[in-house]
């Protein structure tokens, strides 16, 4: 159970939004999926209501319907073993109604991903031979170029972070996105609007970017990463909205308080850790354990930091200041050299002891970031694991590895 | 050697596919520039239009090592571990330039590997890189970011050569356009009425081309499509068409023809007959831009029901008597298409069968089993059929 009364806030709230999001779609209006790395804020400002496939997937697992959901999927002849992390929100369609959580997903009039990897367009795809609904690509560029401390650039510098060329296309494709949707749905976009999504986006960015910095300078550490996880994710799914801009305040102001109470995770912290990679959905309690057997804590996930510093964008042109949030934002975390660098620069600030550093199948990349940080100084334990599939003993075995990972190599070198 | 027959002619296209490198390598060493180029999505008239020669890299399964699978990753697919084991080993080091096309999230992995590899440790003979990020939407903002693209590429090969590529860009455009149209002819010998070449000499042919340049390669061809009609009639077997992953070396072929009988009659994958589907109407990077935009349906860069249609468009097309998708692990894509290419040929009557998840080298028995359990019903019930 998180002790953060923020995250309870959010999670009480996502499920009064799911709620309302069922009953709106019940009373005619459409519905878009779309996926975490398309630009969401187009639905935002023209009042589309939308689910993020990602949160819904991690819905499904955390009630343990994502093995149920992707036997479907395998049943049909498709590779339940590929995508997962895409495919389980649509695995999840076709289980019967009392098997689905939260009374289900209604089934979308839109679909919106990019294309990104070998695969992930052809699970919308599959999408789009549903009665009804709609699949849009949007094209995933490539960084070419990769020009150092992206963190430092893309506020304001974007343009010389991702290129003209990228933004050129990316913007094409949103007022093509928004041309789609407009047909489809009826609804306009308005730029003004769009402006306002864009700059309540920013506003939670920076209380973001401001509990993050609290966490990295707090010793002992204030807050555990399993509690601040759906406090920064739940209003993440809601960004540009008032509710998640104040939510993203909420979490800072408590965070905030604690530092000033001197409230400490685990008393007598003695290890740092950084929890690198997705969450272990079906496992939250994982991150837990370390800390009353070693006093071991986990200080940082890529949750809150990416949402410290990949999303804000400061612009005159919202539809190209969009396409600057997402032109390059998977590239943020998995493109060396720039998701090395930003690693490196995330353990040193937060005085992180060890990194343990979940390996996923479709997460490219890992090699480099394990060295850098080694080379900085920071050991490194990788575990493989697929982060929303339970099935195996993954779990068990990722424990034992991060037992062993403490006693053998962190723990000689305390004082 | 003088190549006087069509037999002479094949023979020789057969010994360059069998020693790419040596090949390549002694072209360099009589002094013509070599660019490495990775992926279909490269064009070849761009490389020959700054003078130089376009090897295609290849991998083989006898050719990976435990640092390339460590720096990759093992979840990756193992043709880009065997072209990084090539490149680490030194034994590419006569390479101009290595252009990486984003063909695949394998591809795209591997230059990022590179370069970072070439950043860290500029003791290794990694050649100077570029990343050729050309993508596939059929629309025109996907057209005109490849224009900027392939001007970028442009520039650098220039750069690389010495030699810009305007001067001789219409001329390299025919050459390839010719070089296109004799290989589509090549291709068709194994699926008429009376096949003289079987699935194996063709993907060797096709790759042997990949790594020559078009003063070579097209008098090869010329005299191999001109006297084809001497070359001997196969005896009959059980017509396949193979889909799935592309094929860079030519084992499987082989266990299909020489063990089993069959006859491969043509491929969607990018070794084969998908790599001669850009058709260029002109000599500028427009042109270009579209052509390679549209070029395909490849596996990881095209929607399922493209690839559905295009799949069994060209099963009957060749005649095919069965449908073999072969699947390596971690190449994702083709096994998401295929329960839609199965049921796009069923509908001809066509049975299919899968072998999903396999390693890089496929074993003959499993090619059998597979074949023998091809059947029309819509849906498998596993990973492998």
């Amino acid at each position: 159970m998180t002790r953060l009364e923020s995250a309870l806030a959010a999670t009480a709230y996502q499920r009064e939004w799911f709620a309302g999001i069922r009953a709106r779609v019940a009373a005619g209006e459409p519905l878009a999926l779309v996926n975490a790395d398309a630009p969401q804020e187009v639905l935002r400002a023209m009042g589309i209501p939308y689910v993020v496939n990602q949160w819904w997937a991690s819905v499904v697992s955390a009630r343990q319907r994502a093995d149920a959901s992707l036997q479907v999927l395998r049943d049909r002849g498709y590779p339940d073993y590929s995508r997962q992390y895409d495919a389980i929100s649509l695995g999840s369609h076709f289980l019967a109604e009392d098997e689905a959580p939260w009374g289900g997903l209604p089934r979308p009039t839109v679909v919106v991903a990019e294309t990104s990897g070998d695969a992930a367009r052809k699970v919308f795809d599959l999408w789009d031979e549903l009665d009804g609904t709609s699949f849009y690509p949007i094209e995933r560029s490539s960084a070419v170029e990769a020009p150092s401390r992206w963190w430092e650039l893309v506020p304001h510098r974007w343009e010389e972070a991702f290129g003209p060329e990228r933004l050129d296309l990316l913007s094409s494709e949103i007022e093509g996105l928004a041309a789609f949707l407009e047909e489809r749905t009826g609804r306009r976009l308005d730029l003004d609007r769009l402006a306002e999504v864009m700059d309540l986006v920013n506003e939670q960015a920076e209380w973001n970017r401001r509990t993050r910095d609290l966490i990295a300078a707090a010793r002992p550490t204030p807050v555990a990463v399993g509690d601040t996880i759906p406090s920064v994710m739940i209003p993440q799914w809601h960004r540009g909205t008032p509710w998640a801009r104040d939510a993203a305040r909420r979490l800072y102001e408590e965070v905030a308080d604690l530092v000033d109470r001197g409230a400490a995770v685990a008393p007598g912290e003695r290890l740092r850790l950084m929890w690198l990679g997705r969450g272990l959905w079906y496992d939250l309690g994982l991150y837990r354990r370390f800390q009353e057997r070693y006093g071991a804590v986990f200080v940082w996930s890529m949750y809150l930091a990416i949402a410290a510093d990949g999303y804000a964008r400061y612009g005159t042109d919202p539809i190209r200041t969009l396409a600057a949030r997402f032109a390059g934002l998977t590239d943020q975390l998995y493109t060396p050299p720039w998701s090395t660098e930003w690693y490196v620069k995330e353990a040193l600030s937060h005085g992180v002891d060890g990194v343990v550093h979940l390996v996923a199948d479709d997460v490219p990349g890992s090699w480099f970031t394990t060295r850098a940080l080694e080379a900085a100084g920071i050991p490194v334990l990788e575990v493989r694991a697929n982060n929303a599939d339970p099935r195996g003993d993954g779990g068990t075995r990722l424990e034992r590895a991060v037992c062993d990972f403490i006693e053998r190599r962190l723990l000689p070198s305390r004082p | 050697m003088d190549v006087t027959t069509a037999a002479a002619a094949l023979d020789r296209l057969e010994q360059v596919y069998s020693s790419r490198p040596g090949t390549v390598r002694a072209l360099a060493e009589q002094g013509r520039r070599v660019i490495g180029v990775v992926g279909a999505d490269v064009p070849v008239e761009l490389v020959e239009a700054a003078g130089a020669v376009a090897y295609r890299l290849h991998g083989h399964p006898d050719v990976l090592s435990a640092e390339a699978q460590e720096v990759l990753g093992a979840s990756l697919d193992p043709v880009a571990h065997s072209v990084l084991t090539q490149v680490l080993g030194g034994s590419l080091t006569f390479l101009d330039g290595l252009v990486v096309s984003r063909d695949s999230q394998a591809s795209l992995q591997l230059f990022y590997a590179l370069r970072e590899l070439r950043r860290l440790e500029p003791h290794r003979a990694i050649p100077p890189l570029h990343l050729l990020d050309l993508l596939h939407l059929p629309t025109e903002p996907t057209a005109r970011y490849d224009e900027v693209r392939l001007g970028r590429l442009a520039d650098v090969l220039g750069s690389w050569t010495g030699q810009p590529v305007t001067a001789g860009l219409t001329a390299s455009v025919a050459a390839v356009a010719e070089l296109r149209h004799l290989l589509r002819e090549v291709s068709d010998l194994r699926r008429g009425p009376r096949p003289v070449l079987t699935g194996t000499r063709v993907l060797r042919v096709l790759g042997a081309a990949a790594a020559l340049p078009t003063d070579v390669s097209l008098p090869l061809l010329r005299r191999l499509v001109d006297g084809a009609g001497a070359l001997p009639a196969l005896p009959q077997g059980r017509r396949v068409y193979l889909t799935g992953s592309a094929q860079d070396h030519d084992e499987v072929y082989v266990a299909l023809e020489a063990a089993l009988g069959c006859l491969v009659v043509g491929e969607d994958t990018d070794w084969g007959d998908l790599a001669l589907s850009a058709d260029v109407g002109g000599a500028d990077l427009g042109a270009l831009a579209r052509a390679y935009r549209d070029r395909g349906p490849a596996a990881a860069t095209a929607s399922l029901p493209r690839r559905a249609a295009w799949t069994a468009e060209q099963v009957r097309r060749s005649a095919a008597e069965v449908l073999l998708g072969v699947v390596r692990e971690h190449d994702e894509a083709p096994a998401w298409d295929f329960p839609a290419q199965r049921a796009a040929v069923a509908a001809d009557g066509v049975p299919s069968a899968l072998l999903a998840r396999q390693p890089y080298r496929v074993l003959a028995t499993d090619l059998r089993s597979a074949l023998g359990s091809a059947t029309c019903e819509p849906v498998l019930s596993g990973a492998r059929a």
